[in-house]
């Protein structure tokens, strides 16, 4: 896939390159960074070994470019996270009236900072669970991207044709594996058929004003984290977990309001047709859902920077065979200081699930050797009562980052 | 005799006229709105220089347009590569009531955040000695002016202000300014702490005349407390250019150069 795909490029770079050399710009950048995790608790396992070479490359002429991005990873914890991974790579135009990028990309939406409210399209690799940077944990989707570009105004379409899923880590070198039931596996597969009907689809109008920017959203989509349930696999002879995924449409938007030192965000989304798995976890029913979010950033000065941020999800029509409770919060917070001339950084960021009194903490120190390296420092802290994050608590860790840019 | 009182009054008012200095505010208003034309774009490459000699170096590409009193303005970061295509967009309001627009695009997240108009203008930008309130256009009314004296140096006359931030909450308690009469430049800052003392000095070089507009090509400020210096150099500065204010939007932001 990736030979195919820089074969197709060098081809248009050098098409475009015999037409017209003066006019095209042609940029390579990238990085090369390695990560090593150990964990905190005997028998202190190493959490993660990994190396990647990032190679970014543009190709600019005139209002069109194209773009793709590569890791080429070695992984010393999980055989299948070793080898080249396309991520990114699309066309790009830009019309007076009408932008189009075509191909793979992250699409981004909303204005929560590490949560999904609107932001549903690109969605998440959870390999290594919430323990790497937000920027990797984001699943690129072949899309088309339609945008009618204003001053204080756009809008935008975004078709899907094949939607892209959570990537929940499965296999068994993974030390983020999702535990299961003995003498039961997990069957993630039964993702929805490549077909038109099961396509994704989504529109969304910008503004960008005085004191004000807001946005509406409107998506047909699928629930892209699994319902998981329980069944029997007559040909294994096993009881079988299965992820279910079911369309679902989606109709929200967005605010942030400037108030002093402060900015005020907001997010909204009704989900209609959610599928909420039974506690009986052999089935689920359809619901619809609200979900909001309200978070607070403050600029404090003197390279002080603070975000906190409430979400809150509650299921209608609600019945007490449901798995989940009827209203369910989460509450994030993001502390960070820069120092020495911004080359050292200090932050942590916090997530606590109010309703299984679960927390994940993830401190850090970032320093910036030189222009092009920088040091990382860190750790991941999981704990709690019940949920994913007490799931995760053996996992809690430290580790080390260098990053080179070139 | 009536005539020659009433001559004699005029001729004395013509001197007084002819010495009346301007107020310091004026000064500032003549500095503020040196002509630069409606639209602009540089290129700035900045050196940081901290005590130990190391220097880190950041390259940054800006356009600006005037929209009546204010002033839209974008930049996107060229270098290092860690931020590169990381834009800033703003729109500077003239009254002083006004809080500035701010957006900051972050390539990393392909995200753009509303940043606060209010409290980014003292932090320090992209780790160098300026404050964004050193690079961007700072209200004259935000601070009170005093014209402390002239003084002739280097073969030019300059106007001595000192301004006095009129909130709390700045990082400097007054500073004092440097004018050059013949072209209402900034030659000269120094910058006080809140306990009185030197904190940070900024020296222009390179005056000269671009494209008939006087253009500063040379800014170095360097914190006297710390020994850490920047050095801002505005390269290839273009004034009245063909600019759609198409550009200085979110969504170009997001795209990039």
């Amino acid at each position: 896939m990736i030979k195919k795909l820089s074969l197709a490029l060098s081809f248009v770079v050098f098409a475009l390159s015999a037409h017209a050399q003066d006019e095209l710009s042609l940029q390579l950048n990238g990085f090369v960074d390695s990560y090593h995790a150990l964990q905190l608790q005997s028998p202190h396992k190493i959490m993660s070994s990994r190396t990647r070479l990032r190679l970014e490359m543009r190709a600019d002429y005139g209002e069109a470019s194209l773009f793709s991005s590569v890791n080429l990873a070695y992984n010393g914890i999980i055989e299948k996270q070793t080898g080249a991974f396309l991520r990114e790579a699309y066309f790009d135009y830009a019309g007076k009236y009408l932008e189009v990028k075509a191909g793979r990309q992250i699409v981004t939406w909303g204005v929560a900072d590490g949560l999904r409210i609107t932001d549903l399209i690109s969605p998440m690799d959870y390999t290594e669970f919430m323990a790497n940077d937000y920027d990797d944990i984001r699943v690129p989707v072949n899309a088309i991207n339609l945008k009618f570009p204003g001053e204080s105004f756009s809008a935008e379409v975004v078709f899907v044709p094949v939607p892209d899923y959570f990537v929940i880590p499965t296999s068994d070198d993974n030390p983020w594996q999702m535990p299961v039931p003995d003498g039961m596996r997990m069957d993630l597969s039964g993702t929805p058929a490549k077909h038109i009907k099961n396509s994704e689809v989504g529109g969304r109008f910008r503004f960008f004003l005085e004191n004000l920017d807001f946005s509406l959203t409107a998506l047909r989509t699928f629930n892209k984290s699994p319902v998981t349930i329980a069944s029997f696999d007559p040909e294994a002879k096993s009881a079988v977990i299965k992820g279910v995924y079911e369309p679902m449409n989606v109709v929200g938007g967005d605010v942030s309001i400037p108030a002093g030192e402060l900015v005020i965000r907001g997010e909204v989304a009704v989900y209609f047709g959610e599928p909420i798995a039974l506690k009986n976890s052999m089935d689920y029913w359809f619901r619809k859902s609200f979900n909001g979010l309200i978070g607070i950033d403050w600029y404090a000065g003197n390279n002080w920077t603070v975000m906190a941020q409430y979400m809150h999800k509650v299921i209608m029509d609600y019945r007490d065979v449901l798995g989940t409770e009827q209203n369910t919060s989460m509450i994030t917070a993001r502390i960070s200081k820069e120092v020495l001339n911004n080359t050292l950084k200090f932050s942590v960021y916090g997530m606590f699930d109010v309703d299984n009194v679960g927390f994940y903490v993830r401190p850090a120190a970032d320093y910036l050797l030189s222009d092009q390296i920088t040091l990382s420092l860190g750790a991941d802290w999981l704990g709690g009562r019940r949920g994913t994050f007490k799931t995760y608590k053996k996992n809690t860790q430290i580790w080390v980052k260098g990053k080179y840019f070139f | 005799m009536k005539i020659a009182k009433t001559a004699a009054m005029l001729v004395v008012a013509l001197c007084t006229m002819s010495v009346a200095q301007p107020s310091a505010r004026d000064i500032m208003i003549k500095v503020k709105d040196r002509p630069d034309g409606d639209t602009r774009s540089s290129s700035m490459e900045m050196k940081l220089v901290n005590k130990s000699g190391n220097t880190r170096v950041r390259k940054i590409t800006s356009y600006a347009m005037d929209v009546g009193a204010d002033t839209k303005t974008i930049m996107f970061f060229l270098y290092p590569n860690d931020v590169k295509g990381t834009g800033f967009l703003t729109v500077n309001y003239d009254d002083v009531n006004k809080e500035d627009d701010k957006w900051l695009y972050l390539p990393a997240l392909k995200k753009t955040r509303r940043i606060s108009g209010k409290s980014s203008k003292t932090d320090y930008f992209m780790g160098s000695d300026f404050t964004y309130d050193d690079i961007g256009k700072r209200n004259v009314d935000e601070d009170t002016h005093k014209l402390v004296r002239e003084e002739n140096a280097n073969g030019h006359d300059y106007w001595v202000i000192e301004s006095t931030p009129k909130k709390s909450g700045e990082i400097f308690s007054k500073k004092l300014i440097w004018i050059r009469k013949d072209c209402d430049v900034v030659e000269k800052v120094e910058f006080y702490d809140k306990l009185g003392k030197l904190h940070r000095q900024m020296v222009s070089s390179d005056i000269k005349k671009v494209d008939g507009f006087w253009t500063v090509g040379k800014m170095e400020m360097k914190n006297v407390q710390t020994g850490h210096s920047t050095e801002l150099l505005f390269l290839d500065p273009k004034y009245n250019i063909q600019l759609d204010s198409k550009i200085f939007t979110v969504n170009k932001l997001e795209r990039g150069l």
